[in-house]
């Protein structure tokens, strides 16, 4: 029953919070949308203290055109777009990264004629998603080091730990097999988005999601560069997650998996019982 | 149109999801067997995880059974006693068939042993039954009056300890049979997600000697209860029953099914077989290609796991 554990930690969540609401203002992020207020710089917590705290100057203001991607019933992949604005001169790099996790890597060999996995690497700390965007080559703005912040995907996967012990060369072998699967999904673009700038000071980007995509907060910086240094950046999160039927199923299915197993032969045994009844009419 | 399958974790044509189904659906109005073993290794081609596949489409089979159950519990046609005996080895097998499911996904093995398993029984049965059509076919034109061959042969299941009498199939054989017979299906209905009815009814027929009458009944009796221990074992345990990708497949048996038995009646039963067994053989060589030719790529992902 943890759905009613979650009940009480919710209910205990609201009481806690009460007290809090009625001592003075609540800070709440700015509301986002396309007509709504634009988004004041965040900065997030986790963005290490390499970057500069921009908090007081808005050198850069970015929004999403959505602020969330919802995973629903006709959910077919999505494109979401970034805009904002900055203070001119500067170039802009946007980084996309999915929720960290642990991804296991097999690798076909062929045994007696079957090919079949035979190896197996675990990685951990591998971003479910990653995407980079610019307004000009990357390598030319990278190549001036943006002080390590800014990585490229095989820069940040070269940080990735492997799980176990393996020789190095065949441990390339199985991180370039990682990125060759994910690039198939579509969940590491493999060309680096164009940051489109207008008017010198504003800029937009197309963020594409696939259809299969891990649900979690997905982070989306955005940085604004001078002469090769970062001088601003935003860190705003993105929640993407199934909602509605979808959202319903899949959290029954995680969490109730015995409830949800009965549910579905209830369901197959009505309907093959109505709808053999109903053919055999027709 | 496309609808997103929360559990497969990704969006899917409906009408390739109802066409599948309606296919299987067609199958089993015209032979009498679940289609189940043509719409999993189906719905792996057209993309969907092998695991959610297999688990899904073990729902699919409870609906399925239950619809065809209804038409021979009606007429009598189903030997409760054989059943119950049957579903004991069945429960079994499928307990059994699922946790072995579950450890070989955690090896990373799910997938060839499928294909592997899928191999071995398609080409089997489809060798089987071409042959007999043929031979069928080749006689009947020589002969037509010829008369059938001995059924089965008492060998092995007069000498085995614990017999039961079987009123309904006029069988008085040792129970340990049934629930071998019962256990085996069990396994292959947990691994590969099919009732089994293909391999269920010649063996109730030619290593049990049971009447035909009651063989498709009784087999649907023990599929339906079988489907439903794997598809609340798959859920419990491995969460992979996808019940949107199920309820398509369902709906489009629901249609096909009756069209499937309207075509078979008018279609002589040798040329059905015949049909099916090429049918059956077709989808076992596209599997063993896939076994033997080099992927495209030799690198897959396992399941992602979100560390605390």
């Amino acid at each position: 029953m943890r759905r009613l554990g979650g009940f009480a930690a919710l209910a205990m969540a609201v009481l806690l919070a009460l007290p809090l609401a009625a001592q003075g203002p609540r800070i709440e992020p700015p509301a986002s949308g396309i007509f709504g207020p634009m988004a004041g710089p965040r900065v997030d917590p986790t963005v290490p203290p390499s970057v500069p705290n921009q908090v007081e100057t808005p050198d850069l203001i970015v929004d999403l055109s959505r602020a969330r991607v919802s995973i629903t019933s006709a959910f077919q992949g999505e494109s979401i777009l970034l805009f904002g604005m900055f203070d001119p001169p500067g170039e802009i790099v946007v980084v996309v990264v999915g929720p960290p996790a642990r991804e296991t890597v097999l690798r076909k060999q062929r045994v007696l004629g079957l090919w079949l996995n035979t190896g197996r690497q675990a990685f951990d700390d591998v971003p479910a998603y990653y995407f980079i965007a610019a307004s000009q080559p990357l390598q030319r703005l990278l190549a001036r080091s943006a002080g390590g912040e800014i990585l490229s995907l095989e820069d940040r996967l070269s940080s990735v730990r492997s799980v176990g012990q393996r020789e190095h060369d065949d441990l390339i072998r199985f991180r370039l097999g990682l990125v060759e699967v994910k690039r198939r999904e579509g969940l590491y673009p493999a060309d680096i988005g164009q940051v489109a700038i207008q008017a010198n000071r504003l800029f937009r980007v197309e963020l594409p999601f696939p259809s299969r995509l891990p649900e979690g907060t997905y982070e989306v910086r955005t940085y604004l560069l001078r002469e090769g240094k970062i001088v601003a950046a935003v860190s705003r999160p993105l929640p993407v997650g199934k909602v509605g039927f979808s959202a319903q199923l899949a959290g029954w299915a995680d969490n109730e998996g015995p409830l949800y197993g009965l549910g579905a032969i209830v369901m197959a045994l009505l309907a093959g019982w109505i709808g053999g009844a109903v053919m055999r009419r027709i | 149109m496309e609808v997103y399958l929360p559990i497969a974790e990704q969006s899917m044509n409906v009408f390739v999801l109802l066409g599948l189904g309606g296919a299987a659906g067609l199958l089993a109005g015209m032979f009498g067997v679940g289609g189940g073993f043509l719409a999993t290794p189906l719905l792996i081609f057209v993309g969907i995880p092998p695991a959610v596949a297999v688990a899904s489409q073990a729902n699919q089979v409870v609906a399925n059974s239950i619809s065809s159950l209804q038409v021979h519990w009606r007429r009598g046609n189903v030997d409760l006693r054989m059943g119950l005996v049957l579903l004991l080895g069945g429960m079994i097998g499928s307990s059994a068939g699922v946790s072995l499911f579950t450890y070989l996904k955690a090896i990373g093995q799910i997938d060839f042993v499928i294909a592997v398993l899928y191999v071995v029984m398609l080409s089997t049965i489809g060798i089987l039954m071409l042959v007999e059509s043929a031979r069928t076919y080749i006689r009947r034109r020589r002969n037509p009056e010829a008369p059938r061959g001995k059924l089965h042969t008492h060998y092995l299941v007069h000498r085995l300890p614990l017999k039961l009498r079987f009123y309904k199939s006029k069988l008085y054989i040792s129970a340990l049979l049934p629930i071998g017979i019962g256990f085996v299906i069990g396994i292959l209905s947990a691994i590969l997600g099919v009732g089994g009815g293909f391999v269920l009814v010649p063996a109730m027929i030619y290593i049990l000697g049971m009447p035909t009458a009651v063989v498709i009944g009784t087999s649907n009796f023990q599929i339906l209860f079988v489907a439903a221990n794997v598809t609340f074992l798959q859920a419990a345990t491995n969460g992979t029953v996808d019940v949107v990708l199920a309820i398509l497949l369902i709906l489009g048996g629901v249609v096909g099914a009756p069209i499937g038995s309207r075509l078979a009646a008018k279609l002589p039963g040798v040329v059905l077989r015949g049909l099916m067994s090429v049918l059956i053989l077709a989808v076992a060589v596209e599997l063993l290609t896939e076994l033997l030719r080099t992927p495209s790529s030799f690198y897959s992902l396992g399941t992602r796991e979100v560390l605390p």
